[in-house]
């Protein structure tokens, strides 16, 4: 018996006042109020903070090359109008190969586990007196909030060392898990497309500086 | 209103600017209902990090499927479809977790008692094990009802199923949950 009667239904869709209920109903329907009253009141407010942030940032990671091989790629196969001669045509094409190929010369991916030979330390810093925690996130970490930053002597300064390839990187910190914030003493900022600013990193290879 | 402030552009204005290659457009969007689509997927799912997963995946196949929109000014609908079917896709492929239902406090009635917190706590978590014990189906017309409280009307454009089917499901919804929440009291 688990059936409620349609009068009572016809009250919870808002096709009956209380008052037009018979009286055997009432105390029923109004504890079936109070149930939903608590079930909607359990509804999260909104999405969480950042929510928008991440979800374009992962776009623009879907969608963009996010290395120089993809780049040039996706540079050689964008449709254009060229009017070349055959020869000049084939030494277009010789330099396409050239210029895709250099860039494989550099190595298999790398991570911030397994640090490799050409890439560089980069120590991060960030003033954060009252966070419980520092993250960073950025394109070398799939904006994943991964990488711990530490303030083991408790003076508000998050720093952390990251080996990283050279190249311009872009990053945020993360307080709290929640509250992406960019580097306030950053070189350059680029706008991430929807009003915020990443922070920006050139990385130079150790012999080129 | 004030004058000086600036227009708001319509749903769609920003997906032709978004079709054109504006991710600031997209991105207002996003902002525009995130708010909506989350709290649907939290209450579908019941866990905040899957309900964001599901909300990030659904607003990139939104982006990624913009083009196939036919009615861009109810980009916000078409999302919600989107998000929908990626709540039920998700709980399709998720186990049930087997709750247990002890009995049902009183409803009603609001005090400071803290007894009465505790049993209300203790209420709210039962609810929301009931609630993930319905079918998919049900549990998603019960949610747009009675959480966010949209008519049958606006279901129906939401879902794209009829008003006496929706209300079919929600009645189901209501007796399964009345159901789950008085069977531990027998």
């Amino acid at each position: 018996m688990n059936g409620i009667d349609p009068r009572l239904q016809a009250y919870l869709d808002g096709e009956l006042r209380l008052d037009e209920l018979p009286v055997e109903l009432r105390d029923r329907a109004v504890s079936w109020d109070g149930l939903l009253d608590q079930i909607a009141r359990s509804a999260p407010a909104g999405a969480p903070l950042g929510l928008d942030h991440r979800v374009m940032t992962e776009i623009r990671a879907r969608s963009e090359p996010t290395n120089q091989v993809s780049q040039w790629f996706a540079w050689a196969i964008r449709p254009r109008a060229i009017r070349v001669s055959p020869l000049a045509g084939l030494a277009v094409a010789a330099a396409l190969v050239l210029a895709v190929a250099r860039p494989w010369a550099g190595g298999p991916a790398t991570s911030v586990e397994n640090p490799v030979a050409g890439q560089v330390y980069v120590q991060f810093l960030v003033e954060a007196g009252t966070a419980e925690s520092v993250h960073l996130a950025g394109d070398f970490s799939d904006w994943q909030p991964t990488i711990s930053l530490d303030d083991s002597d408790g003076d508000g300064i998050w720093s952390g060392r990251v080996p990283l390839e050279p190249g311009v990187h872009e990053y945020m910190f993360v307080i709290d898990g929640s509250e992406w914030v960019p580097d306030p003493n950053a070189a350059a900022t680029r706008d991430d497309g929807f009003g915020r600013q990443n922070s920006l990193l050139a990385v130079s290879s150790v012999s080129g500086t | 209103m004030r004058a000086a402030q600036a227009r708001q552009r319509t749903d769609a204005e920003l997906v032709r600017s978004a079709l054109d290659g504006s991710e600031e457009a997209y991105a207002e969007l996003v902002r525009r209902y995130q708010d909506l689509l989350y709290r649907h997927a939290e209450r579908m799912a019941g866990s905040p990090d899957e309900a964001e997963d599901i909300v990030q995946l659904a607003f990139i196949k939104s982006y990624r499927n913009l083009a196939t929109c036919q009615n861009p000014d109810h980009v916000g609908a078409w999302m919600f479809r989107i998000t929908a079917n990626a709540c039920k896709d998700h709980l399709k492929s998720r186990r049930s977790d087997g709750v247990t239902i002890d009995d049902v406090p009183g409803l009603a009635g609001e005090t400071g008692d803290p007894e009465r917190a505790l049993a209300r706590r203790d209420l709210r978590s039962r609810i929301d094990s009931a609630l993930h014990r319905l079918p998919a189906d049900q549990r998603e017309a019960f949610v747009m009802k009675h959480v966010e409280g949209l008519s049958y009307q606006e279901m129906e454009e939401l879902l794209g199923v009829s008003v006496p089917a929706l209300k079919m499901r929600v009645h189901r919804a209501r007796e399964d949950l009345q159901e789950l929440l008085v069977e531990g009291m027998t």
